[in-house]
């Protein structure tokens, strides 16, 4: 002990001695404008290897500096940089620059800071959508970013969102956007076995996110090649920063409901109109005694609550629905030095929907670390894990769909008057009988993970190599009790297990020189590659003792048992440049060279080529005196993305197995092409940036215009040759838009306001196709040359004969006719809006800020498929909704509602009369806060911040639409089927309550 | 180490990475096989047979679509579809439009056996037993045959209605589309008297390849007896009484005591050939499947949709068994009304055809030819009004029209009935047995797809 003591004093000697030859200097880093202290800034020795960052309260301290140094260089991301002499190092003051073009925006394969972009790129950052409830997190864009028009579909928890960056570029392929989480190709489609796609980045934790990019044009995103065209979503999490470990922990609890309830008939008027639609129908007293609806109900129906019942009288629809809740605790911790950077995190989100039984709930962790293992070498990690658990409402067109139960009519009771218990004798299912005895849950379980390597060559170059893993398990576990529709009669299990596994191998070289202040260029090569594999098992079983046994090992009988597997990969090369003349002229080029198995052996490589160009005029001398503009920007690229997101063997002929009872033997199941290829698009992007009075007002104003060719089509053939149709490249599309965003600092001071405003429009034209696809069954979408993607087609009702009740619709002549047959078909609507948009304001006054984001749908057409049934003057014994009262009674009355005539379809087919504009303007997000004083925190609680706060999402909605949302698109309709409702759930309102502390 | 070797390192790293990934562009499918190897042994040909069977089996055809069709066609006085299902409104109100779905389904599906059935016909020279290669082509030559047959009879003005039966039939395929430009022809639709002359081609020589027992699958006996179906479509009663007299004087099959055995039990005795089904396989259990449309029984056994007409139990003669055996009032969903108990489970079998019809056959043929081959028509017509089995008394020297309310009662709600009415030449309701209304319309987008080259039927 004593011999250790000897040292360490000899050591603390030594070190003395040394300092003493050398220097020391401290200080400390503060901004500009307020004061404050500026943690995490590097300060280093010029001409010295002595380097250091800030503390979390901005000072530093240099030691071992030689003596013949005498100035420190100061550099912060979003300041510009400084040199001080030691002498006055004890106090240096940064300034910010303009963070609006100083910022750095993630590109394919890098960074770039925003002033020299020369492609269309937008940037959502966590502080926008941080602390809300969202759905999931790509949810947090609509609205927020021009460009990208987005429909949650319906208010199921857990569904898959439309996204359509630039309009719709694919017919039979994919058509949203790619996804990249930190570099990785993420899975982005459902692999479950629902009709209507889940959405596995609902199991993503929104509030892990720093900044989500969207590459718009062909410049920015022909990097990631064959699968560019929809556009591409860079998902950038949350990273370490240097300085005092930070933890935050956030909590927020809150309630939410139906965006809207649909009103339905009560007892009296259902008897009134269906009272009327018997004595109409011409099947009164032939199916039943002349004019007597309780025999008429009776006979078609074959139940008698009509003339048992009545006093009953139920509001079935609301039936449907249920008190929702949220509630997410999640804490965060990050931190770091110059050497090891990290960022960790663990949530709980628990959702309630506001249907009947749905629930999704899900745990994340993350860790993010960063390594420097000296000047030439670092390495890191992003691992994240993902649990996530969706109780499913069936698809829209099932019976069990909970918002079918909206038919039932009210003269059924719910409850069995006799027995006490759920009424099992109704005209259609009584879903209800599901939510005491299903249960079916999606659980999943993913990892999204990846370890990189970064070396640096030489000053100028640097080789970065990526590996990583997209891991998703999902499970389905569902349970249906022997009184319910599917589990009848003896009770149903099914279980399915899916895992998606993804794996990428990314290495990229690259290039960067400042050969003089003038040139400035960047270049980078890259390979990548890319594995994907899906495979599959599942079992149901049926025959089960009594509904407390919900496993499969409960079951008699094994009914279905099935296990699959399928495989794609991509070999790609890239590179791109960028050259920077004079600080004002900028050009870019990529290139990517895509190979895939998904393609015919005569097609299997594709080349995805891009130029941009970019003139800072602002920086030209007849401008940059200009005291109100302060900053523009012409650019301008072209380029070509494919779309490959079709299936695995589309390019094969194929015999699939296909059984005959204890049997199986094979068919012929496809018709293959060689040269099947990806979709090519080839887009011209042309766009202006601006800031006005110091950068106070900015705004981007872009002009796109995409052509698309090789269109995947199943193009047609004679089914008499025993096949469908054969996948071609065969179509051609056009999507045309602008995009224009304007934000401003409207006040600034102690009452700030901040305002941003953007609008886009696409318009979509499909110009080559094999020939029309036409609407089937009750949809009305369809694709048709020089028109727009899913256009509405059909017959134009006319309203209602004033003489004798009849439904009336258009023949081509324009005159009407009561018969359907003789009118013509033609457009009757578009589900494509003329324009959409957000409009978002940020307040705040002293420790108050207010976030108070809009979001806008103009022009676009909703179809209410359900009106087929609920909207039909009593055709069938469907409960009406309340509008159909207006039914024409007496010769004379003016109204749209036909003579109800019960069974005779008196304007009960399919036509324009139940398309209605489906324009809407959402408040989508509010978010009202306070952050409770500093000198409250630091000295009692030792807290850095808090922040209590109310949000809100959904909370107004304003439309003319009578349905339930106008935004929707019901997921059992298909792809070519917009804006269809088809009993399909609103979206929620959701309040929560939340307090975010900081220590 | 200096840069020099590290570049080097990753060159190599590089290269290697990216030589060993070309190889992986090639993925090959591990659920459908490629059909440069899918039919390379006897044992794949035998697969192929098989899938011929699976495709009948499917609710576009057998399942459902063949058989409830051919009862809703004959709505008037017979049956109702009380459903939601618009397609079939359609057929059972005998109004369908162009783009009818059933109409278009049951289309693709037969041209898919038809094309099964000619793949099977093109690669059987891969089978070395020459047995089994014959009776894998009689096989295939016989679902060809019959799926024609099923065509015709639906999608073309029937036989009679002109003179030489010169009217628009259907499209004859006899060769297989093995890649994309033999599976993009476009040819004409043939007339009528060609398609029916191909049919009895085929089944003629299904009848000399096939054996006379080949297990649940189809046998040269299945072949007389749906030869005979055909013939009486065409009138052509002399012929129809030879194949119908072959099957009976065979031997192989007789009446079952009790006349819900055919449908409850699989390959019972009456049972001459049938779609097998089980749990797993079968037509639908929720939107499909005879079970699922006729069926509204306790358990949530289907959906009530098909309902019959108190017009057509009135015929049944009182005590008749096969009343209160094949008809029920519903219990399940859409209760209530008068359900037929032919179909009564997800997973029985779907009899064909089985030896009522062809005792029937024989017993109409012979009244009509005034002779008595094979028996006479009393004692044909006592084979199913066996007392045993219906209840009933023998009909003495029976009527022509006893034989036909006979065949009406049996096979009720089978499918037969709307081939009846066109063969019989009488009406359904207030429409002929010739109307352009009980004819399919070709599905718009086989016109659309063929460029026009197969024509439309009139009325459409």
């Amino acid at each position: 002990m004593r011999k250790l003591m000897l040292l360490a004093v000899s050591l603390l000697l030594l070190c003395n001695c040394l300092w003493s030859q050398t220097k020391e200097v401290t200080g400390k880093v503060i901004d500009s404008k307020d004061g404050t202290p500026l943690a995490g800034v590097t300060v280093k020795v010029k001409g010295a290897i002595n380097t250091t960052v800030t503390s979390a309260d901005g000072f530093f301290r240099l030691t071992n500096i030689k003596s013949n140094a005498s100035t420190l260089v100061f550099s912060y991301v979003g300041y510009a940089d400084l040199e001080v002499g030691f002498e006055n190092s004890s106090s240096v003051s940064m300034v910010a620059v303009d963070r609006s073009l100083s910022e750095v925006v993630v590109v394919g394969y890098g960074n770039k800071v925003k002033k020299d972009v020369t492609s269309a790129i937008s940037k959502v950052t966590s502080k926008e959508f941080q602390n809300l409830p969202l759905p999931s997190f790509e949810s947090a864009l609509q609205g927020r970013v021009p460009g990208v028009f987005m429909n949650s579909g319906s208010g199921k928890l857990g569904q898959a969102l439309t996204i359509r960056v630039r309009g719709i570029s694919s017919i039979s392929a994919g058509q949203q956007p790619f996804i990249v989480i930190d570099g990785v190709p993420v899975l982005s489609q459902a692999i479950g076995s629902a009709t209507e796609a889940d959405n596995p980045l609902a199991s993503i934790n929104p509030d892990d996110i720093e900044s989500i990019e969207i590459l718009r044009d062909a410049a920015a995103s022909a990097i990631y090649g064959s699968r560019a065209t929809n556009g591409v979503l860079l998902v950038t999490t949350k990273s370490g920063k240097v300085g005092k470990t930070k933890i935050n922990a956030n909590i927020f609890a809150g309630f939410s409901e139906p965006t809207k309830k649909q009103q339905f008939l009560n007892a009296k008027q259902y008897r009134e109109l269906f009272t009327d639609a018997v004595k109409n129908s011409s099947y009164n007293g032939v199916f039943w005694n002349q004019d007597d609806a309780g025999d008429a109900f009776l006979q078609l129906t074959g139940y008698d609550d009509w003339a048992l019942n009545p006093n009953v009288d139920e509001n079935w629809a609301d039936k449907a629905f249920q008190k929702g809740y949220i509630r997410q605790y999640s804490l965060s911790l990050n931190g770091g030095d110059a050497k090891t950077k990290f960022f960790a995190s663990g949530s709980y989100n628990d959702q309630k929907g506001i249907i009947l039984a749905n629930r999704l709930d899900r745990a994340n962790g993350r860790i993010n670390v960063e390594h420097t293992v000296n000047s030439r070498f670092k390495f890191g990690t992003n691992i994240s894990l993902q649990n996530g658990r969706n109780f499913r409402v069936p698809n829209d067109i099932a019976f069990t769909n909970p918002l079918q139960i909206n038919a039932l009519p009210p003269i059924q009771p719910i409850y069995d008057p006799a027995t006490g218990k759920l009424n099992p004798n109704t005209i259609y299912y009584n879903v209800l009988l599901d939510n005491d005895a299903t249960s079916v849950i999606s659980y999943n379980f993913r990892t999204i993970s990846s370890v990189f390597g970064e070396l640096s060559i030489s000053p100028d170059i640097n080789f970065r190599t990526q590996a990583s893993i997209d891991w998703n398990n999902l499970q389905e576990d569902n349970f249906y009790g022997k009184e319910t529709q599917t589990g009848a009669p003896s009770g149903l299990g099914y279980n399915n297990q899916v895992t998606s596994r993804i794996y990428t191998l990314t290495n990229t070289l690259s290039w960067r020189k400042r050969i003089s202040d003038k040139h400035i260029v960047d270049a980078l090569a890259g390979t990548e590659f890319q594995n994907g594999k899906i495979k599959s098992g599942s079992v149901e079983g049926v025959g089960f003792p009594n509904d407390k046994f919900t496993k499969i090992s409960a079951a008699a009988i094994i009914d279905f048992g099935s296990s699959s597997e399928t495989e794609y990969a991509f070999v790609s090369y890239f590179s791109k440049a960028n050259y920077k003349f004079n600080n004002r002229y900028l050009l870019g080029v990529s290139a990517r060279v895509d190979g895939s198995s998904r393609f015919g052996v005569k097609n299997r490589y594709g080349v995805f080529p891009s130029v941009s160009a970019g003139w800072i005029i602002s920086e030209e001398k007849f401008l940059n005196k200009s005291k109100a503009l302060s900053f523009l920007k012409l650019r301008g690229s072209y380029g070509r993305t494919g779309n490959a997101e079709i299936g695995n063997f589309s390019s094969l002929t194929l015999y699939g197995p296909q059984a005959y009872a204890n049997v199986a033997g094979i068919v012929a199941s496809q018709i293959g092409t060689d040269n099947l290829t990806w979709e090519r698009t080839d887009q011209l992007d042309i766009g202006l940036d601006f800031g006005f009075l110091n950068n106070r007002i900015t705004g981007e104003i872009d002009y796109f215009k995409k052509k698309t060719k090789d269109l995947l089509l199943n193009f047609p053939i004679p089914n008499i040759n025993g096949f469908n149709a054969v996948t071609k490249n065969i179509g051609t599309m056009e999507n045309n838009g602008f995009e224009f965003l304007l934000s401003a600092n409207i006040l600034t001071g102690k009452f700030t306001w901040t305002a941003s405003f953007n609008v886009s429009t696409y318009r979509n034209k499909v110009t080559k196709l094999v020939a029309p696809i036409l609407p089937t069954g009750r949809s009305l979408g369809r694709l048709a040359v020089n028109q727009p993607f899913g256009q509405y087609w059909g017959k134009m009702y006319a309203g209602v004969d004033p003489a004798n009740g009849d439904a009336l619709y258009y023949r081509a002549d324009k005159s009407t006719t009561n018969d359907i047959s003789l009118a013509n078909d033609t457009i009757i609507g578009n589900p494509n809006p003329d324009y959409y948009g957000g409009f978002n304001n940020r307040f705040s006054f002293k420790g108050f800020d207010l976030d108070i984001q809009c979001q806008f749908v103009k022009g676009v057409d909703v179809y209410n498929m359900a009106g087929l049934f609920q909207s039909v003057n009593g055709d069938y014994y469907d409960n009406q909704t309340v509008d159909q009262m207006k039914y024409w009674r007496k010769p004379g009355d003016i109204t749209n509602v036909p003579q109800p005539r019960l069974f005779d379809a008196n304007g009960g087919s399919k036509s324009s009369r139940w398309v209605q504009d489906g324009s809407y303007f959402r408040i989508k997000t509010v978010n009202f806060g306070y952050n409770i004083p500093g000198k409250w925190l630091g000295s009692r609680l030792h807290l850095d911040n808090a922040r209590i706060y109310v949000a809100a999402n959904n909370l107004f909605t304003f439309t003319k639409y009578n349905g339930y949302d106008p935004e929707v698109n019901s997921g059992a309709a298909g792809v070519l089927n917009l804006g269809h409702d088809f009993y399909t759930p609103p979206q929620a309102k959701t309040i929560t309550f939340g307090i975010n502390i900081g220590l | 180490m200096n840069y020099k070797s590290i570049k080097i390192i990753l060159i190599y790293i590089a290269t290697f990475s990216i030589a060993a990934c070309t190889k992986q562009l090639e993925k090959k499918p591990l659920e459908s096989i490629d059909a440069a190897n899918a039919i390379t042994t006897p044992g794949d040909v035998e697969s192929a047979v098989i899938g011929c069977y699976s495709i009948l089996g499917g609710a576009q055809l057998y399942g459902t679509s063949l058989l409830m069709d051919g009862d809703l066609l004959a709505s008037s006085g017979y049956c109702s579809f009380v459903g939601t299902f618009d397609q079939f409104r359609q057929i059972a109100a005998r109004n369908m439009n162009r783009e009818n779905t059933d109409a278009a389904r049951v289309w693709r599906r037969a041209y898919q056996a038809i094309n099964m059935a000619n793949i099977v016909l093109e690669s059987s020279s891969i089978v070395t037993n020459p047995s089994q290669k014959s009776t894998f082509e009689g096989e295939a030559l016989l679902i060809r045959a019959l799926m024609h047959f099923e065509l015709v009879r639906f999608y073309a003005l029937p036989w009679g209605a002109t003179a030489n039966n010169d009217h628009l039939g259907v499209v004859i395929r006899t060769k297989a589309a093995k890649n994309e430009t033999e599976a993009s022809l476009k040819d004409p639709r043939s007339t009528v008297a060609q398609v029916y002359s191909a049919i009895i081609n085929d089944i003629d020589a299904a009848i000399t390849k096939l054996p006379a027992d080949n297990g649940v699958r189809l046998n040269r006996y299945a072949a007389f007896a749906l030869k005979a179906r055909v013939l009486m479509q065409q009138g052509l009663y002399t012929q129809a009484l030879s194949s119908a007299n072959q099957v009976i004087q065979s031997g192989k099959y007789k009446l079952n005591p009790s006349v819900n055995i055919v449908f409850d039990n699989k390959n019972s005795a009456e049972s001459i050939f049938e779609i097998q089904q089980n749990e797993q396989n079968n037509a639908g259990q929720t939107n499909d499947g005879m079970a699922t449309f006729y069926g509204s029984l306790s358990g949530g056994i289907g959906r009530g949709d098909v309902r019959v007409s108190s017009t057509f139990l009135g015929l049944f003669p009182a005590g008749d068994n096969r009343r209160s055996a094949w008809f029920y009032i519903g219990i399940g969903a859409r209760p209530g009304g008068n359900n037929c108990f032919k179909w009564k489970s997800f997973s029985q079998n779907i009899p064909i055809i089985r030896i009522a019809e062809i005792y029937l056959i024989r017993a109409e043929c012979n009244a009509r030819l005034g002779t008595t081959v094979g028996n006479t028509p009393e004692n044909d017509l006592a084979q199913i009004r066996n007392p045993l089995r219906t209840n009933l008394p023998v009909i003495l020297n029976p009527t022509l029209n006893d034989i036909l309310l006979e065949r009406y009662l049996e096979l009720g709600l089978e499918g037969a009935r709307i081939h009846d009415i066109k063969r019989l030449k009488i009406s359904t309701g207030t429409l002929a047995w010739n109307s352009n209304k009980l004819v399919f319309p070709i599905p718009q987008r086989e016109i659309d797809a063929s460029g026009g080259v197969i024509v439309q039927n009139p009325g459409y």
